[in-house]
């Protein structure tokens, strides 16, 4: 589906973000890409649709290499749409529903067809009734999913979004996490950044761990959370279920080599312990 | 009480009402004003406008006391500048100092230019306390106002709320850490907040612009025509 092969980005000669990335994202699947502050995961997500041209190694979307002349960046836009971190830096229009029209309305279809889907993707974020209301009145998780509606309205394949959870309530992100499982089982490829650890096992198929401009890690979150090494490296920790059973496990219980990292997996955990003795 | 003029143009008694009269009420004051020149009409609009405004839209009088404070600070400045610097008539007052006097053709200037400014202002302020800017906008479209200017106002309207915000933001950090407890500091805080707010400016401007390319911005801001509601 998404295919990055061996991908180098610098922004001036003194300084590459990106130093040779390469990773394979299949159709369907969630995926989280961890890694530190100035990591380059935006520097990457950018790599994704064409915003930035790379100065070594190839982008590929189902298939088909990205290239940089005007028509096919359209296309590959639709197909590839980016939610930035910040919504202000998104939303620019001075309505709700002319913001989330921009998408559509570039992609040239009928004025029909963008109400529809304006509507449609409105509505599937749960911001109906927001249409005529202007962006900067709305709560920062609102104007979050003002932002989501406006990619969702292009139908992308791939929907990428930079640390979508950064400054939402605890609310917002079990609503934000909600929103977009729902999306990932209508069938669109969702690529998360982010440093949230706790809640990566819960949505994430795949987790891929970036550290100053180089993959270090790739696999299921299991795999990556048993890697303390790596973990470090990127300056990240195990989920904080995970660290009770590891605290519980210096304290002479066996855990067999299975860490939980949900709080389902750790109830089970807990129970099974708790029969055992 | 912070004043926030896109908010109120949002909630007021006139908000729905139909921006194309709002709008040529606006122009067609304006330009009768302007040309009749006349120091009794002007006061006449102008009370006739913050009537309009204070009674008809039910607007605060202190946001509208607020929306007129900054330009009056200016207009003021200006008609003093013209009452004592300009003008080559016949002397009426002199001042004493540096031999600044005021003539009879800079004092006429002064005080028409005054109320004719007085009597716009309102005009304006009617439009602007009114009507929410995307209405404007549309109404410019339909009437046919070359679309780079609607786009140049559009993306300058929303810049301006996003550069508020961190001026705003900027100096409260500022006043937290004492930054304008004196005169210096008050001086320097400001020059730092210049210059940084002009470099944010920028990188706010490119993330703008990746994440409008990102939507497949062909540079020409496509217009989206609402569904008439039933």
């Amino acid at each position: 589906m998404l295919e990055v092969k061996d991908l180098k980005y610098s922004y001036n000669k003194d300084y590459q973000a990106l130093k040779g990335v390469s990773l394979k994202i299949e159709r369907g699947q969630m995926v989280a890409l961890l890694g530190k502050n100035g990591a380059g995961k935006s520097t990457l997500f950018l790599n994704l649709n064409g915003i930035y041209e790379p100065d070594e190694g190839k982008v590929f979307i189902d298939g088909e290499e990205l290239k940089y002349d005007k028509k096919s960046l359209l296309k590959f836009r639709q197909k590839v749409g980016i939610v930035f971190q910040n919504p202000d830096d998104q939303i620019f229009a001075p309505t709700v529903e002319e913001d989330v029209a921009f998408g559509p309305l570039n992609l040239g279809l009928s004025m029909e067809e963008v109400q529809d889907r304006v509507e449609e993707a409105l509505e599937r974020v749960g911001m109906s009734g927001f249409e005529k209301k202007a962006p900067h009145h709305l709560s920062g998780g609102q104007k979050k999913r003002v932002a989501i509606a406006g990619i969702l309205a292009m139908k992308p394949e791939i929907m990428v979004l930079d640390e979508p959870t950064a400054g939402l309530d605890p609310q917002g992100v079990t609503d934000l996490s909600k929103l977009l499982n729902e999306l990932n089982e209508e069938g669109i490829t969702i690529v998360i950044s982010t440093h949230e650890v706790d809640l990566v096992p819960n949505y994430a198929d795949k987790v891929f761990v970036l550290v100053d401009g180089l993959l270090i890690g790739e696999g299921t979150p299991k795999e990556i959370f048993a890697k303390p090494a790596i973990l470090e490296k990127a300056n990240l920790k195990v989920p904080i279920v995970t660290e009770l059973f590891q605290e519980l496990e210096k304290d002479g219980f066996d855990m067999e080599n299975d860490y939980p990292l949900t709080i389902e997996e750790a109830k089970d955990k807990f129970l099974k312990l708790l029969n055992k003795n | 009480m912070k004043f926030d003029m896109d908010y109120i143009a949002h909630n007021n008694n006139l908000t729905e009402a139909n921006p194309y009269y709002k709008l040529f009420i606006t122009i067609i004051l304006l330009v009768v004003t302007l040309v009749l020149d006349n120091l009794y009409f002007d006061v006449f609009i102008f009370l006739v406008m913050s009537i309009l405004i204070l009674a008809v839209a039910k607007i605060n009088y202190k946001s509208y006391l607020k929306f007129l404070s900054i330009p009056m600070a200016f207009l003021i400045i200006t008609c003093l500048f013209l009452m004592f610097f300009f003008g080559k008539g016949e002397v009426i007052y002199e001042t004493g100092i540096f031999g600044i006097v005021v003539r009879a053709d800079s004092f006429h200037y002064a005080v028409y230019t005054f109320m004719r400014v007085l009597g716009c202002f309102p005009c304006l302020g009617f439009l602007a306390l009114t009507t929410p800017i995307a209405k404007i906008l549309h109404c410019l479209d339909t009437l046919k106002v070359p679309k780079i200017l609607i786009e140049i106002a559009l993306l300058m309207y929303n810049t301006i709320f996003i550069f508020l915000n961190e001026i705003d933001t900027m100096k409260k950090a500022q006043e937290t850490r004492l930054g304008y407890h004196s005169y210096i500091s008050s001086f320097k805080s400001l020059g730092a907040l210049a210059s940084t707010i002009f470099l944010r400016s920028l990188d706010k401007s490119e993330t703008l612009q990746h994440s409008l390319d990102s939507r497949g911005y062909t540079g020409e801001l496509p217009v989206y025509v609402p569904r008439k509601e039933k």
